[in-house]
């Protein structure tokens, strides 16, 4: 009860206050009335007795503080007080409140929502009961690096060792895959995963149910769990999902639950995985033709397992050996083969918790995360140094305040209070800038169209971050010259600031900020150019095939329920149809996307009789015509053409790349290599054509792929799913043309893609240019922060020595001279930044050069592009930077040199 | 704050207390009510009553209300709350044994 009377006292102090005030003042006006009416009635008259009682009473204003006091609200009320001062104070320097605002809003805005991206795609950890029992389990290559389990046998292997694991589970890697729905093609992010997958990681479907073992197997109907994320966006949380069927790659499935709301996918690197459907699905799904009819499933798996109560890492690690060396006896073709990617007969058993994607792509991925971070860090430190530098700036201006309040009276503790609150004012309002930024900075980055969906949210741990460090940045910088202003010596300050002794020191505090801001900047736009210098390169690469007057039309039979037959005349009208529109000079019709690639192991024949050599591989596809158009010039052989069937030997076209690579001679017409997933799929090589780019520029300067080779996919036994055409006319419109024939051979066939190869090029840039753009965003906000900054501290060091500059000018110095002595000081400054910024760009330069940057887990790569070092460049990113310091430090210099001589020794 | 402060600031606590526990009363009652009863002996000065009245308030001992005076004025009542009653017992017992303290060693000695 008390505590409740305590409390509500209190509040109501707090949120009554000019009520209780006026309380008060009724509650002492009453006494005084009953005391003059009590001295009144001894004998005194009216007047006498309110006097007589007011004298009793004593000071009413006093009485009113004391009672006040007595509340506890005295420190509330300083507070409101010092706050609306503070609120006053920013208001009337609004120039300085604006440009400490935005820095502020932007680096913790910019922080934020970069943070973000990142954050979804590289930080977050998915949320597995008890993941400190979970292990991730590899099988080795041949020197004994953990790859990746390459097939449902092997992992079934691993899933009998019960005594170990109370439970094991295997999923793809996610893979693209495409549905119908509302009448249109979607591409969707599928994993295939083991009926246990659920429940080895602890969680429980939201909905329905997961799929069971009987699901599991071959030639079973296909079901499929969809993702909660896709649930709720792509079918509105619709609870009529279980039980609905999605015909995906034109096979029918039946959704029969929705994961966990906490579940993105088995990796979550921000790819959210749409649905889950049972390993088995795969070769019916595969987008390889050739992995639909082989008799094992080979399929990139993550194995992750329980280990059982009380079964240590080590015990699992020794039996997965056991195992390793049984499969290697008991499957030698598998293990036979040489080569870097060739399996090897060792288990790798790694805690789950220890591993972000693979262990061997956990460094150079964490390399790159940590490279976003170390920017969105600079920035962050440039915005709070530049915070910092206005701060002192604006403390030292005012030390002339300080003293006049000092010697009114204020105390030591009220001053600071005061600029204390003014500080964290100005950083509360920065931080509410930043969260607005942030919010706008992630709708726009949402809008941007990716090749691939990032589930994305303002982190609110990051914004909480970079709000803190703005909080700790502006008490820190505010104090200090709180406390050095309230230390300053009154007389001297009061008497006459000109007299002061200027500051020669060069190695100030502001001095460094500067430098350091300066210098960061120049990193940044030295970052920059290395992502400019990649995309230029990029653009002058050979594209090898003809782009202009080239266009596709990609749709898929399978989605209007087409029989094989039919599927064929299907396509053989289309490609007709098309060969006749006016202009067309050549057509073709392949599987998938032209230049294309599937990266894959094969085994190259060694002609000697020696086991073969693993290595790695591109496939494109192609059909016949397809050389022809796209005007790839043959070198040795022949191309595709109507003698190869799914029923005559396997044939490829190799690049000459690959002939010199891995045949030894460019001319390798008549030599052999197969699939090292399938050991009956020895191919001939019937024609060598010249090299050319694929579908991906960026990709070929930064990570060129394995030597390509085309495989034609009337061999495949499947569909044609596109039609490729080169006009002499517009192929703008030739892309319309081309969609009207497909309405007039069937209305129901859907349109996947349709555009134009000039417009697949582009789109292929559209990552790249858009980290491009980000670096340079973040390096330009650094050059104007620190241009701001320079900007403060020049105006400052100008209004600082007016006097000297209005001596020097009636001594007869001339405008130019002193625009000379400030220039110089600024020169300096920038001078030293810019070599100190320049040397720390080349050396990052340098590192990357150098950088081994690739690390093969037999799944892709990740790569950096290893820059030269352009001196031009470094040229340019210096003149900017001069030049934002010259415009910087000009508009100051030019208010001294025209300040008259008179009105700069009046100044202050 | 000296001791000897604090010592006529818990008694004054005391005073008023022991005032409003009978009925709630406002400010200036109370001061008359405290000179009346102690025989004009203990004068409250109302730079001190206000700031205790509202302290013990703040400390939740006593509340207030606003009502009507005898002369139909609005003035603010004091009353005791629950915690305040238990309060005065204790204070009071407090009093008793220092006030007899001290009242022994000025006998004995």
């Amino acid at each position: 009860m008390r505590l409740w009377h305590i409390l509500r006292s209190r509040l109501r102090s707090i949120g009554f206050r000019g009520r209780r005030e006026s309380d008060l003042s009724e509650e002492l006006q009453l006494h005084l009335e009953r005391e003059t009416d009590r001295l009144q009635a001894t004998g005194l008259s009216r007047e006498d007795a309110r006097l007589q009682a007011l004298r009793l009473f004593g000071g009413v204003e006093q009485i009113k503080e004391a009672a006040r006091d007595a509340r506890g609200t005295g420190a509330w009320d300083a507070l409101v007080r010092d706050t609306r001062h503070g609120l006053r104070r920013l208001v009337r320097d609004w120039r300085f409140t604006t440009a400490a605002v935005l820095i502020l809003g932007i680096a913790i805005g910019a922080n934020t929502a970069i943070f973000s991206v990142v954050n979804a795609v590289l930080f977050r950890r998915e949320a597995f009961a008890e993941p400190d029992r979970l292990v991730n389990i590899y099988q080795n290559d041949r020197s004994g690096n953990p790859m990746i389990v390459t097939s449902y046998s092997a992992y079934m292997e691993i899933a009998e060792y019960t005594d170990i694991f109370s439970g094991a589970m295997a999923a793809s890697i996610p893979n693209p895959t495409r549905y119908l729905h509302d009448g249109a093609v979607r591409d969707a992010v599928v994993e295939y995963a083991t009926a246990t997958y659920l429940s080895v990681l602890g969680l429980q479907p939201s909905r329905g149910r997961w799929f069971d073992q009987t699901e599991e197997r071959r030639g079973a109907p296909i079901v499929a769990v969809i993702g909660y994320q896709a649930w709720t966006r792509l079918f509105r949380g619709d609870p009529a999902i279980v039980g609905r069927v999605i015909r995906m790659e034109g096979v029918p499935v039946t959704i029969v639950g929705v994961g966990p709301a906490t579940l993105r996918g088995t990796l979550d690197i921000g790819l959210g995985t749409d649905f889950w459907l049972p390993v088995t699905a795969l070769p019916a799904m595969a987008p390889v033709p050739a992995l639909r009819d082989a008799p094992t499933i080979f399929a990139p798996l993550f194995v992750k397992a329980r280990l059982r109560e009380g079964v240590a890492v080590a015990q699992a690690a020794a039996a997965m050996n056991i195992l390793g060396r049984r499969l290697a006896e008991e499957n030698p073709d598998q293990f036979r083969n040489t080569g870097e990617f060739a399996l090897g007969p060792g288990i790798t058993v790694i805690p789950s918790t220890d591993v972000r994607i693979h262990p061997r792509a956990d460094v150079p991925f964490m390399a790159l995360a940590s490279l976003v971070l170390v920017i969105v860090g600079l920035v962050l430190a440039i915005a709070c140094s530049n915070l910092a530098t206005l701060l002192l700036v604006r403390g030292a201006a005012r030390a002339k305040e300080v003293s006049v309040r000092l010697a009114m009276g204020a105390t030591r503790r009220q001053l600071v209070r005061h600029l204390l609150i003014e500080s964290l004012l100005l950083s509360l309002a920065g931080g509410i800038a930043g969260c607005v930024l942030a919010w706008w900075g992630m709708r726009t980055l949402q809008t941007i169209d990716l090749p691939f969906r990032v589930d994305m949210n303002v982190d609110y741990r990051v914004l909480a971050f970079a709000i803190a460090l703005s909080l700790v940045t502006g008490v820190v910088f505010g104090l200090a010259p709180a406390i050095k202003a309230t230390r300053v010596d009154l007389l001297q300050t009061l008497r006459d600031e000109g007299l002061q002794p200027i500051d020669h020191r060069r190695l100030t505090l502001k001095n460094a900020l500067i430098v350091a801001q300066v210098a960061i900047s120049v990193l940044l736009l030295g970052g920059t150019s290395i992502f400019l210098q990649a995309t230029s390169a990029a653009r002058e690469q050979r594209i090898g095939y003809a782009v202009d007057g080239v266009a596709m039309l990609e749709t898929d039979v399978r989605f209007a329920g087409y029989s094989d037959s039919a599927a064929k005349t299907a396509y053989d009208d289309l490609l007709r149809r098309i060969e006749a529109i006016p202009g067309v000079e050549a057509a073709a019709l392949l599987r998938g996307l032209p230049m294309a690639s599937n990266t894959m192991l094969i085994v190259v024949d060694s002609a000697t009789g020696q086991p073969g050599s693993e290595v790695e591989a591109t496939m494109l596809e192609a059909g016949p015509g397809f050389f022809d158009t796209l005007r790839i010039p043959l070198l040795y052989g022949r191309v595709f053409d109507a003698r190869d069937r799914a029923d005559t030997p396997r044939v490829a076209v190799i690049t000459e790349a690959m002939a010199r690579k891995h045949f030894g001679a460019v001319d390798a017409v008549g030599r052999r290599f197969r699939l090292q997933t399938d050991p009956n799929s020895w191919t001939e090589v019937i024609g060598v054509v010249r090299d050319t780019g694929t579908g991906d520029f960026e990709d070929d300067i930064i990570d060129p792929i394995a030597p390509p080779y085309y495989r034609s996919y009337t061999q495949s036994g499947s569909q044609a799913t596109t039609v490729l055409a080169r006009t002499s006319r517009d192929a703008a419109s030739l892309v319309a043309e081309m969609q009207r024939e497909l309405r007039a051979v069937d209305v129901t066939l859907p349109v996947i893609t349709a555009k134009t190869m000039a417009q697949r090029l582009e789109e292929s840039r559209a990552v790249p240019a858009l980290v491009a753009t980000l670096f340079a965003i973040l390096a330009g906000l650094g050059l104007v922060l620190a241009s701001i900054g320079l900007y403060a501290v020049v105006a400052f060091a100008v209004a600082r020595r007016s006097r000297e500059i209005g001596i020097r000018m009636a001594l007869g110095a001339r405008s130019q001279q002193v625009v000379g002595s400030i220039a110089r000081g600024v020169a300096g400054l920038v001078g030293v930044a810019t070599g100190i910024g320049l040397f720390l760009a080349v050396l990052l330069m340098l590192a990357l050069r150098t950088s081994s940057g690739s690390a093969g887990i037999g799944i892709g790569s990740i790569s950096v592009y290893r820059p030269s070092i352009d001196p031009l460049a470094l040229l340019a990113i210096a003149a900017v930077t001069a030049l934002v310091g010259v415009a910087a430090a000009f508009v100051p210099a030019r208010r001294a040199a025209r300040m008259h001589p008179l009105a700069a020794l009046r100044h202050e | 704050m000296s001791d000897q402060t604090d010592v006529l600031q818990g008694t004054l606590d005391l005073l008023i207390m022991r005032t409003i526990a009978l009925e709630p009363m406002h400010g200036w009652a109370i001061a008359q009510r405290i000179n009346q009863i102690s025989d004009e002996l203990l004068r409250v000065q109302q730079g001190s009553l206000y700031p205790a009245l509202h302290r013990l308030e703040h400390q939740g001992w006593i509340m207030a209300e606003w009502g009507a005076s005898d002369n139909n004025r609005r003035a603010r009542f004091y009353a005791l709350t629950k915690a305040g009653r238990k309060q005065l017992t204790t204070e009071v017992e407090k009093w008793e044994r220092l006030s007899a303290g001290v009242n022994l060693l000025l006998q004995r000695t």
